[in-house]
């Protein structure tokens, strides 16, 4: 049994020590936005933020989080850095399929909020474990710059505005 | 001519004299220190169990993942040929089911099988030789209890002379003597039970003592590392600098029972072997009476030492998440551990997700050879450990030689503050194996 903190709730899960925290919280939690990619940290598809550090939750065991506050997918969005990541990859139309994006956007949160403004060498390394098989690289790198600066890094997207608007 | 045919019976007849004497069996049964996990008292088969993982004889009579238990052909990749391992399970026509004690006491002591014919080396007869009878026939008993398996044991594949059996009789002569336990009085019953853990059931030294040019153990230089199969056995020595001998007790015992000690090493290859199929299932007693044996093993430098920084230039310079300190030259071994490996073992090496991929202070990544690094790379890490998985991917299928040595080079230079001497014709080697 582990009482964990999930963007800000207590969750208490009766699982075992060794179970992948990517597992607890799709299918104990509920929370479905992370994603199973390679299921050995090769891929990033599965990343979460324990105290607002990116980790891959498929290979980290759950008994050894403690009391580290775990955020996901669903919350980032209320983090500043969050909210300006999501901003900027809806702008530039960032997604194509989206399986990965939930880890990209979570390993993108984590670098603007150690590194506000970031190089192309620091985009490298922190976003070189998160794979994108559609191969939105490009637009990837241009989101975190935008998101950065808050000025168009490349073509702007119509879809922008509040949900629900027209475009 | 007549005195140069009497010079050639005496040389004759010497050299016959000296074969034999050096060719005597111990006619001793041998007695065994108290043994926690294996206590007189126990049953035969519980004792004939622990004994034979203590002696770790599955790791080498079973294939991987696909093998039969005890059924063997198991691959021994030597410089002379590859060995196979043999069934040892009971089934009477391709196992060991028709032999009597007194053959499988003999081949485990003396390295001669049912048939008379001398077995090589490779089964560590040269250790087991210690054993007790009481011991070796609770390991039959308990091996004889198993399903049978019906599996013929494959041949050899080695060149002459290698092949020629027989000729074992004369590197036994040189290198091989039949003995016994003998305990030492002066010492403690736990330093006794823990000399014949690591000598007579773990062979220990079959790996970690130097091997002379013969392949006889240099036993003046026991347990100071040896490099076997393209992954060196580390110095196991009570030395400090080189050994183990600045390790903590806990810190002994904890890599004995999980393969892992925290800013010391964590297992992989054939140590993590090792731990998996023998060393976890210890009682803590035995595992302390093996720590408390290795303490005492005299310090020894040993061939090629790894000295350590436990404090490397570039590692102290990242964050967990971002690198920093690196020497520019290294672009392709950085844009590699970027992709494949910070995401785990992060920049500052303190290992994310699970303790057990933490870098700094390993021997591993302060060898400038880079035998282990390459090797891990290549292979990944995969075992079972106190009912959990220990796993790292393989990477020898995804990079090519020249990229696997560049990330050797650049994780010895980021976590061990050296330069690494890995080449692409040292990986081409280790993929060979």
């Amino acid at each position: 049994m582990f009482v964990l903190r999930v963007n800000g709730e207590d969750r208490t899960v009766d699982v075992p020590a060794d179970m992948p925290l990517l597992w607890v919280l799709r299918d104990v939690v509920g929370l479905t936005g992370t994603k199973f990619g390679c299921g050995i940290a090769q891929c990033g598809a599965c990343t979460v933020h324990l105290d607002g550090q990116p980790i891959r939750s498929c290979v980290m065991p759950v008994g050894s989080i403690g009391q580290k506050a775990i955020t996901t997918i669903e919350a980032i969005g209320e983090t500043p850095e969050g909210q300006k990541v999501q901003k900027a990859w809806l702008d530039v139309d960032v997604v194509q399929c989206g399986y990965c994006q939930s880890g990209q956007i979570m390993s993108a949160t984590a670098l603007l909020t150690r590194t506000p403004n970031p190089s192309d060498a620091d985009i490298d390394a922190a976003m070189s474990g998160n794979i994108c098989r559609c191969g939105t690289y490009v637009r990837i790198r241009a989101a975190i710059k935008q998101a950065a600066t808050g000025k168009p890094e490349v073509m702007q997207t119509i879809v922008s505005g509040p949900a629900g608007g027209a475009p | 001519m007549k005195r140069f045919l009497g010079f050639i019976v005496i040389v004759v007849v010497l050299g016959a004299v000296a074969y034999f004497l050096l060719n005597r069996t111990d006619k001793n049964d041998g007695a065994a220190p108290a043994i926690a996990g294996a206590p007189a008292t126990a049953d035969v088969l519980a004792r004939g169990e622990y004994l034979t993982r203590a002696a770790d004889c599955i790791a080498c009579h079973t294939v991987p993942e696909t093998g039969k238990p005890f059924a063997g052909g198991v691959a021994f990749k030597l410089p002379f040929g590859t060995i196979y391992s043999s069934n040892i399970t009971a089934d009477a026509e391709t196992g060991i089911g028709g032999w009597s004690d007194d053959d499988f006491v003999r081949a485990v002591r003396e390295g001669v099988r049912n048939d008379g014919k001398h077995l090589y080396p490779a089964f560590p007869y040269t250790s087991y030789t210690q054993l007790s009878r009481a011991d070796v026939l609770a390991i039959k008993a308990y091996l004889f209890s198993l399903p049978k398996v019906k599996q013929a044991d494959r041949d050899n594949d080695l060149s002459f002379p290698f092949n020629q059996r027989w000729a074992m009789g004369f590197w036994n002569a040189a290198f091989f003597r039949s003995q016994r336990f003998v305990a030492d009085a002066s010492k403690s019953p736990e330093w006794n039970s823990g000399a014949y853990l690591a000598g007579a059931l773990g062979h220990c030294a079959e790996c970690h003592t130097p091997r002379n040019i013969g392949f006889g153990l240099e036993n003046s230089n026991a347990l100071a590392g040896e490099e076997l199969q393209g992954w060196r056995a580390y110095n196991i020595t009570s030395d400090p600098k080189y050994g183990i001998g600045g390790w903590s007790d806990d810190q002994v015992a904890q890599y004995l029972r999980t393969g892992h000690a925290d800013g010391h090493a964590s297992a992989s290859g054939p140590m993590g072997e090792a731990i998996a199929h023998s060393l976890q299932f210890l009682t803590p007693e035995d595992t302390a009476a093996l720590v408390a044996y290795l303490r005492t093993v005299p310090a020894r430098e040993g061939k090629h030492p790894v000295d350590i920084d436990a404090r490397p230039v570039a590692a102290l310079a990242s964050t967990n998440a971002a690198p920093g300190g690196d020497d520019a030259a290294n672009a392709m071994g950085l844009r590699l551990f970027e992709g494949a490996c910070a995401s785990c073992h992060q920049w500052n090496g303190a290992g994310q997700q699970v303790s057990r991929a933490s870098l700094i202070g390993t021997r591993g990544v302060n060898d400038p050879k880079g035998a282990n690094v390459t090797q891990a790379i290549l292979q990944g890490v995969k075992m079972r450990v106190n009912d959990t998985d220990v796993y790292m991917p393989a990477f020898g299928h995804a990079y090519t030689d020249t990229e696997v040595a560049a990330l050797a080079n650049y994780v010895i230079a980021h976590f061990g503050n050296k330069q690494g001497t890995v080449t692409p014709d040292d990986v081409a080697k280790k993929r060979a194996l």
